[in-house]
C-alpha cells in the first residue's frame, strides 16, 4: 500500500492515509502521548439504505431497521462472539448504526494490536442463524421501546415524517416491532454480501500507536476480495412538507417543540462549505450569545435547551428548532420573523465573528477526543473531504457565504411538531 | 502523579500539568452537607455562572466567550455520599491556537475566579430578575426529569431507598423548596459556601498551576475560613426490604433494584467491590449482560453501578412490566451466583483488563471529572493506584464483597395496561 501523510502545523497533528488494493480507505492520526487507541470500522450502510440492487438488477425493498439490525447481529459467530474476543484483550467494543452509516469501534490500551485483528475479522465474518435472529429481535424490541418514550427521539421522528413524504430518512433507525419481524437470516446475508463491500468502507485509528502497524494488520487481516462500489440513488423530493403541523401527547412535564425548514437541495449533498455557514449562521441568529436567545428567555418562552441546528445528510437537509415551551405555536413565529428580518437587514458581522471563532475554538478541542476525531475522519472521507480540512472551510467562511445559507430557510417549506404532556 | 497544593483551611489544588491536550480546564467543587438548603445552594451555582461584576449580564458574558473562542463555563451540582458539591468550571482552548496572540488562559483563570469572588452584587442581591428567571429554569430542571423515564426511576429508587439520609434528598431541593428560596437566602448560600464548604479547585492542561493558584490564594485571602465537617451514613445492611412502584403511559418499563455493598467509607473494600460490581453488570462480559439480555433476550441493557461514596450499588433494566418477576430473580440468582464463585475465575481477568481500559483516562475532562470527584477525601487516589489496587483484587475477594451485597430497595416504574403488542 502506497501511503500519504497529511499534516496540519498549527496543531501539531498528522494523517497517514492508504488504499488498500481490495479499496478500503485507511486513515491513522498517531497521538504522542496517548495510551489508547480508538479504531472506526464504518461502511456506508444506514437507515436510509431501503431499498438494494439484486442480481437482476432489480430494486428490492429492504424492511425498515435492518441495517441496525445487522449491526447487532454482526458481533455473533460460530465460536466465540465479537464481546468475548474483545474481552481478552480488555478492549471496550461497540456498535453504532446512524441514517447513513454502520459502524463497529473499540477503544483500547492494552493489547491493541490484537484488538484491532479482532475488530477487521469480525466485521468480515458474519454468521447468522434462525435461532439467533430470533433471539435478537427481542433485545432490539426492547431497544425500540425505550426509543419509544424518549421525547427527544419521538419528536424528531414526528417532524422527520411530516417534512418527507419518500426520503427515508423519515422511518426510525432500529425499525419497528412489525418490521424487524420480517428478518431472517438469508436476508443478512444477502444485504451483509451487498454492504459490506470494502470499497464502501472506511477504517479510521486514531491515538498512541504507529501507522506502520496498522498497514501491517490491515495487511494481514483483510481479505483481499475484489468488490464494486456501490452508489446512492438520488431522487429529488418536492420541498413542501407532507404536514404543516404533527403533535403527539406522551408522559412528559411540558410542551416541546421542533420546527423544521426544509430546503430545496438541488444535489444530494450539502458541501462542507455550505453546512459550516450553516452552523455559524445558527449560532449567530440564536445562539446562547444572540439578542434573539435573550429576548425569548425574558419572556419566558424557551429554557436552556432551546437549540437551532442544521440536520443533513445523502438526499435530505434541513434546519431544525428545539425546545421546550408553553407556547410552540408563538416561538415558531417568532423563529420565522426573525428569519425574515435578518434577511432583510442582513446577518450582524460583530455576531458572525464570534459565532466563527467560537466554531474554530471547538474544532480545535474535538483533536483532544480519539473518539471524536476518528468519527470526524471517517465522515469527511464518506463526504468526500480530507483530514484537517473543516478548519480551513472555517477559515475561509465569509459573511457572504452565511447570508446565502439564510435564503435557503423557507418558511412555506416549514413543519412543526409537538409534543404535548398526556392529560 | 497530581500536584496537590494547600491554597486555604481545607481548600486545595490538584493539577496535572500537560502539554498532550489542546484544551485546559479548570473546576472548582465546593461541598456542603446535603440538608434544607440544598435548594438555595443550587440556585447560588446558576446565579455565580450566569454574570459577574465585569460582563453583568448573560448575554455579555456569553459574547465573551465566544471572543475567547468559545470558552465553556459550566454550572452543576453533584451529590457526593451525604455532601451536595457545587462545580463551576471553565474550558478553554490553549494560548498556542490563539488566532491574534492573545492569552486566553490568564482571561480564564481569572473570569473563573471572578464568578466566585466577584458576582453581580449589589446590595446584596443578585438582581430580582436574574433570581426569578434561574428560579423558573431550575424548578424546570427538577420537573423534567419526568422526561428521561430511565432517569426518573434512578432518583425515585434513591430517594425511597435513602429516605432517613441527607443522600435521598433532590441535588436540586424539590420544587416547593426552590420556590422558597429567598433572595437573602442565595446570598447567605454565597457567604456561607465560601467561608464554609470543603473546596477543591483541579487543573488540567498545559498553564502554570502556580499561576492559577495565586489567582484563587487572593480571592480566599480576605475570607476567614470555618469548614464543615461533612459526615456520610453508610448503611451496612439494606432495611426492611421495600418494593415501590409507579405507572406511566409508556412501552417500556424499567425496573431499578438498590443494594447496600455493605461498606462502612469510601476506601472500605473499595477494589473488590469495584471488581464485583462490574463482574455483575458492567461490561458487555458481565453476569447481568450475557444472561439477561444475551441468553434470556429479556432486555436491551441490565447493568450495575456502583456508588463508592454511599457504598450503593443500582441494578437498571428496561424491561417489559410483566416480566419483573423474572428480570428480578435472574438478577438475584446471578448474584448467588457470583457469591457461589461460579465463573468469578474466568471473569475476574476479563473484568480487571476492562477496568484498567476504564482508568486509563484520554482526554481532560474524564481527568479532571476523576479528580474532582475525590473533594472529600483526605488522600487523592490517583488512576494508576485505581487501577493497581483492581490487578491485586483475589476470586475470594469478589466473593466475599457479593456476600455483603444486601437488597434495600425496588422501584418498578410500569407501563399502564401493560405492554401494548406482547
Amino acid at each position: 500500500m502506497r501511503t500519504k501523510e497529511i499534516k496540519n502545523e498549527k496543531l501539531g497533528e498528522k494523517v497517514v492515509s492508504a488504499v488498500h488494493p481490495s479499496g478500503l480507505r485507511i486513515f491513522v492520526m498517531p497521538k504522542e502521548g496517548y495510551d489508547s487507541v480508538y479504531a472506526l470500522f464504518s461502511t456506508k450502510y444506514g437507515s436510509i439504505d431501503t431499498a438494494f440492487k439484486n442480481e437482476n438488477g432489480e430494486f428490492e425493498t429492504i424492511p425498515e431497521g435492518t441495517a441496525h439490525f445487522l449491526e447487532h447481529k454482526l458481533f455473533e459467530s460460530e465460536d466465540l462472539n465479537a464481546f468475548e474476543r474483545f474481552a481478552e484483550t480488555g478492549a471496550s467494543a461497540n456498535a453504532y448504526t446512524s441514517f447513513e452509516e454502520t459502524a463497529y469501534l473499540f477503544k483500547s490500551s492494552g493489547d491493541v494490536e490484537k484488538s484491532l485483528e479482532i475488530l477487521i475479522d469480525f466485521v468480515q465474518n458474519p454468521y447468522f442463524t434462525a435461532e439467533t435472529v430470533e433471539k435478537e429481535q427481542g433485545i432490539i424490541g426492547q431497544e425500540i421501546r425505550m426509543y419509544q418514550d424518549l421525547p427527544d427521539w419521538k419528536i424528531m421522528f414526528n417532524l422527520l415524517k411530516a417534512l418527507y413524504t419518500d426520503h427515508p430518512v423519515r422511518i426510525d433507525i432500529a425499525g419497528t416491532q412489525e418490521s424487524i419481524a420480517k428478518i431472517d437470516a438469508d436476508l443478512l446475508y444477502k444485504l451483509y454480501n451487498r454492504f459490506y463491500n470494502t470499497s464502501n468502507m472506511i477504517l479510521t485509528v486514531v491515538g498512541g500507536i504507529d501507522p506502520e502497524k496498522v498497514f501491517e494488520i490491515v495487511n494481514k487481516t483483510l481479505k483481499n476480495k475484489k468488490s464494486e462500489p456501490i452508489s446512492r440513488q438520488f431522487i429529488k423530493e418536492n420541498p413542501v412538507p407532507e404536514k404543516a403541523y404533527v403533535e403527539e401527547a406522551l408522559s412528559v412535564s411540558k410542551k416541546q417543540f421542533m420546527l423544521g425548514f426544509k430546503e430545496d437541495i438541488q444535489e444530494p449533498e450539502l458541501s462542507l462549505k455550505e453546512e459550516l455557514a450553516s452552523d455559524i449562521l445558527l449560532d449567530a441568529l440564536f445562539g446562547v450569545s444572540s439578542d434573539f436567545f435573550r429576548k425569548l428567555m425574558d419572556e419566558k418562552l424557551i429554557e436552556m435547551d432551546f437549540d437551532a441546528s442544521l440536520f443533513n445528510g445523502f438526499g435530505y437537509s434541513c434546519v431544525m428548532f428545539s425546545g421546550s415551551t408553553d407556547e410552540p405555536e408563538k416561538v415558531s413565529q417568532m423563529v420565522k420573523d426573525e428569519i425574515e428580518r435578518v434577511k432583510k437587514e442582513g446577518v450582524d458581522p460583530e455576531a458572525f465573528n464570534r459565532s466563527k471563532r467560537k466554531l474554530y475554538g471547538s474544532f480545535v478541542g474535538d483533536y483532544n477526543s480519539i473518539s471524536s476525531m476518528a468519527r470526524r475522519i471517517s465522515h469527511l472521507s464518506f463526504g468526500g473531504n480530507k483530514p484537517f480540512d473543516e478548519l480551513k472551510i472555517c477559515s475561509e467562511i465569509t459573511l457572504k457565504d452565511v447570508q446565502k445559507r439564510l435564503e435557503v430557510i423557507k418558511n412555506e417549506y416549514s413543519a412543526l411538531s409537538v409534543i404535548k404532556p398526556v392529560e | 502523579m497530581p500536584e496537590v497544593r494547600k491554597i486555604a483551611d481545607r481548600i486545595r489544588m490538584v493539577s496535572v500539568r500537560t502539554d498532550k491536550f489542546k484544551t485546559s480546564q479548570i473546576i472548582v467543587s465546593m461541598a456542603v452537607p446535603m440538608n434544607e438548603n440544598a435548594a438555595a445552594n443550587a440556585l447560588l451555582v446558576y446565579l455565580l455562572k450566569r454574570s459577574c461584576k465585569s460582563y453583568p449580564d448573560f448575554t455579555l458574558l456569553n459574547r465573551r466567550l465566544d471572543e475567547l473562542y468559545g470558552a465553556s463555563l459550566g454550572a452543576g451540582i453533584l451529590k457526593t455520599g451525604d455532601a451536595q458539591v457545587l462545580n463551576i468550571s471553565i474550558d478553554y482552548i490553549d494560548d498556542r491556537f490563539a488566532l491574534d496572540g492573545e492569552s486566553i488562559s490568564d482571561c480564564c483563570a481569572e473570569l473563573i475566579a471572578e464568578m466566585l469572588f466577584k458576582p453581580n452584587i449589589k446590595n446584596k442581591s443578585f438582581g430580582s430578575s436574574a433570581l426569578e428567571e434561574e428560579r423558573r429554569l431550575l424548578v424546570r430542571r427538577v420537573e423534567s426529569e419526568l422526561d428521561d423515564k430511565g432517569r426518573y426511576a434512578y432518583e425515585h429508587l434513591i430517594s425511597n431507598m435513602c429516605e432517613k439520609e441527607p443522600f435521598g434528598r433532590s441535588r436540586y431541593g424539590t420544587v416547593e423548596e426552590i420556590k422558597a428560596v429567598r433572595m437573602a437566602d442565595v446570598y447567605d448560600a454565597w457567604k456561607n459556601t465560601l467561608e464554609t464548604a470543603v473546596i477543591q479547585i483541579t487543573a488540567v492542561g498545559s498553564g502554570d498551576p502556580e499561576k492559577i493558584a495565586s489567582v484563587f490564594e487572593k480571592g480566599f485571602s480576605g475570607i476567614e475560613r470555618n469548614p464543615a465537617e461533612i459526615e456520610t451514613v453508610f448503611a451496612k445492611r439494606g432495611g426492611r426490604f421495600k418494593r415501590i412502584e409507579e405507572s406511566f403511559p409508556v412501552n417500556q418499563g424499567k425496573l431499578v433494584i438498590g443494594f447496600r455493598a455493605g461498606t462502612e467509607s469510601v476506601e472500605d473494600n473499595r477494589f473488590a467491590v469495584t471488581v464485583m460490581n462490574d463482574i455483575f453488570g458492567g461490561g458487555t462480559y458481565s453476569k447481568l449482560f450475557t444472561n439477561v439480555r444475551e441468553k434470556m433476550s429479556l432486555a436491551y441493557y441490565c447493568s450495575s453501578s456502583f456508588i463508592p461514596s454511599k457504598g450503593i450499588i443500582v441494578i437498571e433494566s428496561g424491561i417489559d412490566s410483566s416480566k419483573e418477576k423474572t428480570v428480578t430473580a435472574e438478577v438475584v440468582n446471578q448474584l448467588n451466583e457470583i457469591r457461589d464463585g461460579k465463573n468469578v475465575d474466568s471473569l475476574l481477568g476479563d473484568s480487571k483488563l476492562s477496568l484498567r481500559e476504564r482508568f486509563t483516562f484520554a482526554s481532560p475532562e474524564k481527568i479532571t471529572a476523576w479528580y474532582s470527584s475525590q473533594v472529600l477525601l483526605e488522600n487523592i487516589l490517583d488512576p494508576d493506584e485505581m487501577i493497581n489496587g483492581i490487578e491485586a483484587v483475589t476470586a475470594e475477594q469478589v466473593i466475599e464483597a457479593a456476600k455483603k451485597l444486601s437488597i434495600d430497595t425496588i422501584f418498578m416504574l410500569s407501563s399502564e395496561g401493560g405492554e401494548a403488542d406482547e
